[in-house]
């Protein structure tokens, strides 16, 4: 298990997900499940290797002789197919959490399913149960027969299906078999929460992980989508769907907690929330791509969620629609001794004035494909924009959620504006109350005298990151994508220009100028500009390379060391997917026109 | 009088659903008495809560009128009196009924001689049923005396 690890850590891109609507298990090239929250996507680990190799817990699977190893999803689903290849023969693993079925089916199942394929190749597995982040009090015991692990209110079985006899020792769970040419063997966990495990059998088993294949094609073949890069959209439109928490309808930011954004550093986030910032673009992805019931799931979550703090927007929300995200540190050692290994998001409590037009934004899309907002929410809306147009003159801590000082970031005065623009046009169409129209107007034409006296650069021919500064802002590219002007005005076409020339590196666009990684959203952001200004060639080019950075599944994390090659930060990352989608999408509507 | 056994059946199995239910959000126990009953008729998750509640309140009713039974046979009633009647009910509840009785007549829950092999099996609960969490048995009795004593009370309470 030791193939590319460092410390015995896999690098962030190794990893393939596959999950079932309410959680989602990372897999390692080598075949370790290294990541596994259950009940819920936001619940405590189970297998937590990722954030402590020795501690964490994990599911090893592997052949016990040297190996090189495939990979690839099957195609249009969220089922994961590794391939060992040995000096002995060739094995097939067969990786998937199971969607529930008709009949009694365990409370989250995940799958693995070995196919020998050539040869005869003896193989090992390992489960290291470690609940609670590795705090839980874990027992390993016995039921019917088969070896469970138990903590409080959660237990996991570990059925054998040709998978050799179960031995318990060390606090682990493992086996070993031989697989020759056409046999297949199973190895099931059966999860349960707060009720007695249910044991499957092989045959119901064997089912649900064909219907599952099944539902994920089916999926997949609703997806309307005619551009170039189809294989990237579509990967992108099942890594966002592996997000979406189906309980709710709310959209994850990434499955993990604490990957870093540095290695060795302490820029490590719990991603397992649902940000109302990522809520245009994620309606936006959606509707492009035909997910109807996700994009009315999401935008009913999203108004279910902030009534809690009406009409202030808090900056995340839990995927359960609850405000609460208390940060602490884990006693986990982080990935790569990445320190603190941290649950909750302080991001929580900050206030960020941009989510407002993202939200204002998404309502207008979502009421251009429903037909319209009902009475409640467009009240609601129209109290949100009053809110604004008391806020808008505070600082703020930005889109990027820094930990100093507040600062007057022109981006989410930008994003105001096109909040309290939203509202009116929102307003004249009858789907909001008229009453404070001319106070919305008013207030947006302050903003706007705000952002271009203050925020503009005649020297660099630019936004500026601040009011008063002259640095830049990746996150001046929204300025374009929210339609704060018209794309192609002189500030836009200088803006895209400015952060093209002083924080892009080839493909690669930074959030700003001393940052060690590059920021994949921002790369996106940056090849939907272009093509929103019509420069489809350099919009084309951009994409190309982009699309080429994804890990061998198709799959990005929040960011890309340029010299190391690695990704960084959370994984997989919702946001890089959802402007991979919406970069493809803006190109293929501009070069229709 | 009888509809003082109903009225306290009804509300006690009210609070003893409630007490077992917050035990399980407290990571005492995993014990669903719903989800156990329920799986006994249909192997649908959803449709299996559903029944198990309403079969749960019926055995509350079944059991209140069987604790009157007794009220009457012995010529007195009352709420402490209830509340031991609870607890020797919570007791065989966790040793014979649910530990024995319930896997020889639930066609999904497994026993010792099982293997996973033919049909989804439940675990089974085990003796004092530990398997469900090692508290499982106190949140069981306490969740049963509360039961009994408010049965008792409100046979008292009806003369």
């Amino acid at each position: 298990m030791n193939h590319g690890r460092i410390d015995g850590y896999a690098p962030i891109a190794d990893y393939g997900a596959v999950g079932d609507g309410r959680t989602v298990a990372l897999i390692a090239r080598d075949g370790a499940i290294d990541w596994l929250c259950v009940p819920d996507l936001d619940s405590a680990s189970v297998f937590g290797a990722l954030l402590d190799s020795e501690r964490g817990g994990r599911f090893v699977l592997e052949p016990e002789a040297g190996y090189e190893t495939t990979r690839r999803y099957l195609p249009g689903t969220n089922v994961l197919e590794t391939t060992f290849t040995t000096a002995a023969g060739v094995v097939r693993v067969t990786d998937a959490m199971t969607l529930p079925a008709a009949g009694l089916s365990p409370y989250r199942e995940l799958v693995r399913r070995i196919d020998g394929l050539a040869g005869e190749v003896p193989m090992r597995w390992r489960v290291e149960s470690r609940f609670g982040y590795a705090s839980a009090d874990t027992r390993i015991e016995h039921r019917a027969g088969v070896p469970v692990a138990t903590a409080g209110r959660d237990a996991l079985a570990v059925c054998s299906f040709g998978a050799g006899e179960a031995t318990t020792s060390d606090g682990a769970i493992a086996g070993r078999f031989s697989t020759r040419t056409g046999g297949a063997e199973l190895l099931v966990l059966s999860a349960a929460h707060q009720e007695p495990l249910v044991l499957p059998a092989r045959r119901e088993v064997e089912a649900r992980l064909e219907a599952t294949r099944g539902a994920w094609r089916r999926w997949s073949d609703g997806r309307k989508y005619a551009g170039p890069w189809p294989d990237a959209v579509l990967r992108s439109a099942l890594a966002l769907k592996l997000l979406v928490y189906a309980p709710s309808g709310a959209i994850a930011a990434a499955a993990t907690t604490s990957l870093p954004e540095e290695i060795g550093a302490d820029r490590n986030w719990d991603y397992r929330y649902s940000w109302p910032r990522d809520s245009a673009f994620t309606l936006e992805a959606l509707l492009a791509l035909g997910c109807a019931p996700e994009a009315y799931a999401f935008f009913s979550w999203l108004l279910h969620a902030s009534q809690l703090t009406h009409p202030r927007l808090q900056v995340l929300y839990r995927l359960d629609g609850r405000p609460e995200a208390e940060e602490r540190s884990l006693s986990l050692t982080g990935y790569r001794r990445s320190r603190p290994a941290r649950v909750g998001n302080g991001a929580a409590g900050q206030t960020q004035l941009d989510v407002y037009g993202e939200v204002l934004g998404a309502a207008a899309k979502f009421a251009d494909f429903s037909g319209g907002l009902d009475r409640d929410q467009g009240r609601r809306l129209a109290e949100i924009a009053d809110h604004i147009c008391g806020i808008w003159e505070q600082p703020d801590a930005g889109i990027w959620e820094l930990r100093g000082e507040p600062r007057h970031f022109t981006q989410s005065k930008m994003m105001c504006a096109v909040a309290l623009r939203r509202a009116c046009e929102l307003a004249e169409r009858g789907l909001l109350p008229r009453k404070h129209v001319e106070r919305w107007r008013d207030e947006e034409a302050r903003i706007r005298a705000f952002v271009d006296t203050r925020c503009y650069s005649q020297r660099k021919g630019s936004y500026v990151r601040s009011a008063g500064e002259e640095e830049l802002d990746s996150a001046l590219l929204l300025a374009v994508l929210a339609e704060y002007d018209e794309p192609d005005s002189s500030h836009m076409l200088g803006t895209v220009d400015a952060v093209r020339r002083e924080l892009a590196r080839g493909p690669l666009v930074y959030r700003w100028a001393d940052e060690p990684g590059a920021f994949l959203t921002c790369s996106f952001w940056l090849a939907e500009a272009f093509a929103r200004q019509g420069r489809l060639e350099q919009a084309a080019a951009l994409m190309d390379e982009l699309v080429g950075l994804a890990n061998d599944v198709g799959l990005y994390a929040e960011e890309f060391h340029a010299e190391t090659g690695e990704f960084l930060g959370n994984f997989p990352q919702g946001l890089t997917h959802l402007a991979l989608i919406n970069a493809a999408v803006a190109y293929t509507r501009a070069s229709e026109r | 009088m009888i509809w003082g056994a109903i009225v306290g059946g009804l509300a006690g199995t009210v609070v003893l659903t409630t007490i077992l239910r917050a035990a399980s959000e407290l990571g005492v126990t995993r014990m669903d008495i719903p989800f156990l009953l329920g799986t006994a008729v249909t192997a649908d998750r959803v449709h299996a809560k559903a029944i198990g509640y309403a079969l749960h309140f019926v055995f509350g009713l079944i059991f209140a009128l069987a604790y009157y039974a007794i009220f009457r046979v012995i010529g007195r009633s009352g709420f402490l009196l209830g509340a031991g009647f609870g607890l020797v009910h919570a007791l065989f509840a966790g040793s014979a009924l649910v530990n024995i009785l319930l896997p020889v007549v639930h066609p999904r829950m497994g026993t010792t001689f099982d293997a996973a092999g033919s049909a989804p099996l439940l675990e089974p609960p085990g003796f004092l049923l530990v398997n469900y969490g090692r508290q499982t048995l106190l949140a069981t009795l306490l969740a049963h005396v509360a039961y009994g004593a408010i049965v008792g009370g409100f046979v008292s309470l009806a003369g």
